[in-house]
């Protein structure tokens, strides 16, 4: 059994504030083109499947427009004849009561299976069983979840989140939950993972697909496409849907130059072939305020319209970096249970209930926390 | 007032004095009141009658108080003699059943001062009791200064003689395992259980997110995951599970979704990780400090081929030595069936360890030199990690060694572990090294070791060989550590102002503990969830 492995499309994703002859945000469009590529794709390798391991949609309330373009899809791949196994992610899963999964619109589909209940669903396709694990709302939902599996001796494991491997490279967006390295068994034949942008393998049998597209400059590195993986012959091969259109550029050292000469190099690297509908960054460092200030941008900017978006990330010579910490509101009950514990030191509050006042108050606190930030999340469009 | 009379009343102060030192001090037998009779600031013999109920029987260890006007004096019993007002043997008759002279006969107890409190607060002792001050055994409240110095990490109960004392636990503080800790006993006296509740006061903490630091245990025995029968396993405190990451080698244990397979990648095994593995000429080692060099990538998948071979040959290493070292990776690679060509357990165990978390690696039926070269690899691996990122904020790490006199022995050629206790500690990375034979271990390796829990040692040579090293005085402990029953210990520690008796909790009576404690709390924040809508 041939499937093909794809993840984190985030359609509905807009950026970069341009647009096209229609008013419609230009990168916006871009990532439907790119999804409705790759199901040509996929049509025309013909596998027995696709796994589709989260993060369809962008966010929890996707628009007409990409609904639509979502169902125009579904529906190229049901006339093919080809099954499509879905799972929520953590972009497109309902967090609050005050939001319904989009997904309930998909439901009954022909062919099509979609796990987004915040529980374990499996399903059966071809000769193998796909065990899927969405989004849940608790982390430690995961483990639970995953204990109801029942390997039927031909097994694949749908997964959304970040393997422990990968810890250092979060995403750091809303909702980002761990996957346990214990959950990575090497008895399914072929383990789909999702949320991690790059194309890369965690262990023979485990893989992240990457996104088709480029959603921000930390990924400017990273393979990007999908995966057509062979099942019997536990062969992953990568298939890549468009070149590569993000150059993130190495930092330019500024110390000395004049306006001229900043202009200079910027010219230099922002030749025509290189940015034309690229998403470029250009790195400025050590620039000081004046020469920055009388760069003749004329001929830069005409240059910078042929590109789809160019960032010019400046840092100045004396800006001092800002070393204060940021709050991190994730962990208000942390700070509020150091608070109480000085304050308990302190002898304000009685010693007889200075332990329970911790643990009510920090536990209150942090499913406060929680339930404001998935309310924030479902809310955002 | 006249010359006269003053001189008259000092005259009769006078005779006062002269009849207080001339009435007899009795030493009471109806109760355990006793008192000191010798003998200067660092140690107290006091009475005891000779012949007294069971329960009132004194013991080594036993801790008294001593109350003399505002200061509390505390004494723990090193010694107990058979002692009288005679010289010699003469208390005794001649056929040796009675006494010569009962009333002249007694029990001398010898304690060390632990310190004495003052308005409630602990110091060291600079002065000594007024002799025939009142000597009784110290009660519960009196130790209620230690739980002010106590730490984080629980591992049992103070212990007062043979009896625990439950109102004092026992804790050894987070700040102090940089500095290493040490756990030394001689077979069946307690290391696993020890070690098992030290894990699941880590757990507990880590799963609070309250953890300082988190701990690594590689267990070669497989008895720390579920146990052994009756003997219950950390998996089975599923009340702190989030506090711990297993990974093991044992097919057995792979089904279970708490577990997850150990796996090192073939790219981070280096060339040094080898040395533990085996005895390598100086040929060999060359050969095996320049691989690294000739081939930049994929030395040990290149030196098994031909071609790896010729390279290195081609260098100016011996057709021989290279086909030695060849084999044995081979060898190498089949026994280690975890080494992987692309997964890699090690950025999750490192992230666990950052995070506070208890990481068992559960290693069982391994032979003793893969597990040093797991374990070399690991503590590499920890190391470099907490180097490079030593400016970032994470918590500290404890690597636990078993049978740590292997590593850190006399001329042991495992220079890893002696830069962790040397250096470690700068970085934020201790050892907590297990032992049955203190005497093996460096000396100078063992004095940079803070945290000593001592449980247990028949050979002199190491008791001889830890009390030369240790931070506080264990020398006068000496009959206590020889006559420590299972599950007791004496911690000396940081923090903590001398070196505390404890009974160790039996792990599986701390877990039901565990489990129960805190229910309320819980119940109060938990309740009500959103629900999204799914239908």
């Amino acid at each position: 059994m041939k499937i093909i492995h794809m993840a984190d499309s985030h359609l509905g994703f807009s950026s970069h504030n341009r647009v096209d002859k229609f008013g419609r945000n230009q990168f916006e469009e871009m990532v439907y083109k790119g999804f409705e590529e790759a199901i040509d794709k996929i049509i025309h390798l013909g596998p027995d499947a696709v796994v589709h391991a989260g993060d369809i949609f962008h966010n929890v309330r996707p628009r007409i427009r990409t609904l639509y373009v979502f169902k125009r899809c579904l529906e190229k791949l049901s006339e093919a004849g080809i099954p499509i196994i879905i799972i929520s992610g953590n972009h497109d899963a309902p967090k609050s009561s005050s939001s319904t999964s989009p997904f309930v619109i998909f439901e009954g589909l022909r062919d099509v299976h979609i796990a987004h209940k915040a529980h374990y669903e499996r399903f059966e396709v071809g000769d193998h069983l796909f065990h899927c694990i969405p989004f849940c709302l608790d982390p430690k939902d995961y483990l639970n979840e995953f204990g109801k599996i029942e390997r039927s001796g031909q097994d694949v494991l749908v997964l959304h989140g970040l393997v422990e491997a990968l810890k250092g490279k979060k995403l750091r967006t809303i909702g980002e939950h761990e996957i346990k390295d214990s959950m990575l068994k090497s008895d399914f034949d072929y383990i789909a993972l999702g949320h991690y942008h790059g194309q890369v393998p965690i262990s023979n049998n485990a893989w992240y697909s990457g996104s088709i597209e480029y959603f921000n400059f930390g990924e400017s590195e990273d393979k990007k496409g999908i995966l057509l993986r062979d099942l019997d012959r536990f062969e992953a091969q990568s298939i890549s849907i468009r070149p590569r259109y993000m150059v993130n550029c190495q930092p330019i050292d500024c110390v000395g130059l004049s306006s001229i000469e900043i202009k200079e190099k910027l010219m230099e690297i922002c030749s025509r072939e290189v940015i034309q509908n690229m998403i470029v960054r250009i790195n400025l460092k050590n620039v000081s305020r004046p020469a920055f200030k009388n760069i003749d941008y004329a001929s830069f900017n005409r240059l910078k319209a042929l590109a789809l978006h160019l960032d010019l990330k400046v840092a100045f010579l004396d800006e001092q970096e800002n070393r204060s910490e940021a709050i991190d509101k994730s962990n208000l009950h942390e700070e509020f249970a150091k608070f109480l514990k000085e304050e308990g030191e302190c002898e304000r509050i009685p010693r007889t209930i200075k332990e329970d006042a911790i643990a009510y108050g920090t536990g209150l606190l942090k499913k406060a926390v929680v339930a404001q930030n998935t309310e924030a999340l479902d809310a955002t469009q | 007032m006249t010359l006269k009379d003053s001189s008259l009343i000092e005259k009769k102060e006078n005779q006062k004095g002269l009849d207080g030192l001339l009435q007899t001090k009795i030493i009471e037998t109806k109760d355990t009141t006793y008192r000191i009779i010798a003998k200067n600031v660092s140690e107290y013999h006091f009475t005891v009658p000779f012949e007294v109920h069971d329960s009132e029987r004194v013991e080594v260890g036993q801790i008294f108080s001593i109350k003399d006007k505002g200061l509390t004096f505390l004494a723990r019993v090193i010694d107990i003699r058979h002692d009288s007002n005679y010289d010699g043997n003469w208390d005794t008759t001649f056929t040796g059943t009675q006494f010569f002279d009962q009333s002249q006969i007694f029990n001398r107890v010898i304690a060390e001062p632990l310190g004495c409190i003052l308005e409630g607060k602990f110091k060291k002792c600079k002065t000594l009791p007024t002799k025939f001050s009142l000597v009784k055994r110290a009660e519960e409240y009196e130790f209620s200064f230690l739980q002010e110095v106590m730490g984080d990490i629980e591992i049992g109960y103070l212990r007062n003689g043979s009896m625990a004392v439950e109102q004092i636990p026992v804790s050894i503080h987070s700040t102090a395992i940089d500095h290493h800790i040490g756990i030394f006993a001689t077979t069946g006296m307690g290391k696993s259980n020890f070690m098992k509740v030290f894990a699941a006061s880590c757990m507990q903490l880590a799963a609070r997110n309250e953890s300082k630091f988190g701990l690594l245990i590689v267990d070669p025995h497989g008895e720390y995951l579920k146990g052994k029968g009756p003997v219950k396993g950390l998996m089975h405190l599923k009340r702190y599970s989030e506090g711990l990451v297993c990974y093991s080698i044992d097919r057995k244990n792979f089904s279970d979704p708490g577990v997850a397979e150990l796996s090192i990648s073939i790219s981070e095994i280096e060339a040094g990780d080898l040395s533990v593995l085996y005895d390598w000429s100086a040929a060999q080692r060359d050969a095996l400090e320049a691989i690294a060099r000739v081939f930049e990538s994929c030395w040990l998948e290149r030196i098994q081929k031909p071609d790896g071979i010729n390279k290195m040959v081609s260098e100016g290493f011996n057709a021989t030595t290279m086909g030695v070292i060849s084999r044995r990776i081979k060898n190498l690679l089949e026994k280690n069936r975890y080494i992987d060509p692309v997964r890699s357990s090690l950025p999750g165990i490192i992230s666990n360890l950052q995070d506070g978390r208890v990481v068992l690696i559960d290693i069982p039926r391994m032979s003793e030199q893969s597990e040093l070269f797991l374990l070399s690899i690991l503590s590499r691996y920890i190391l470099e990690k907490y180097k490079e990122e030593s400016s970032v904020e994470q918590k500290n790490c404890l690597i636990t060694i078993e049978e740590a006199q292997r590593v850190l022995g006399t001329g042991s050629n495992t220079y890893r572990f002696e830069t962790i206790a040397r250096e470690g500690r700068k970085f934020g990375v201790g050892l907590c090294a297990i032992t049955q034979q203190p005497k093996l271990i460096d000396k100078q390796l063992l004095s940079q070791i803070n945290t000593f829990v001592v449980m247990g040692l028949a050979d002199r040579n190491d008791r001889v060989h830890l009390e030369e090293s240790a931070r506080h005085d264990l020398s006068s402990l000496d009959i206590e550590i020889q006559t420590l029953e299972k599950g007791e210990a004496i911690v000396s520690t940081l923090g903590i102002p001398f070196p505390v008796p404890a009974k160790i909790h039996s792990y599986e009576v701390y877990l039901k503990k565990l489990e129960k404690e805190g229910r309320t709390d819980e119940r109060l924040v938990s309740g009500g969830r959103f629900k999204p809508i799914f239908d």
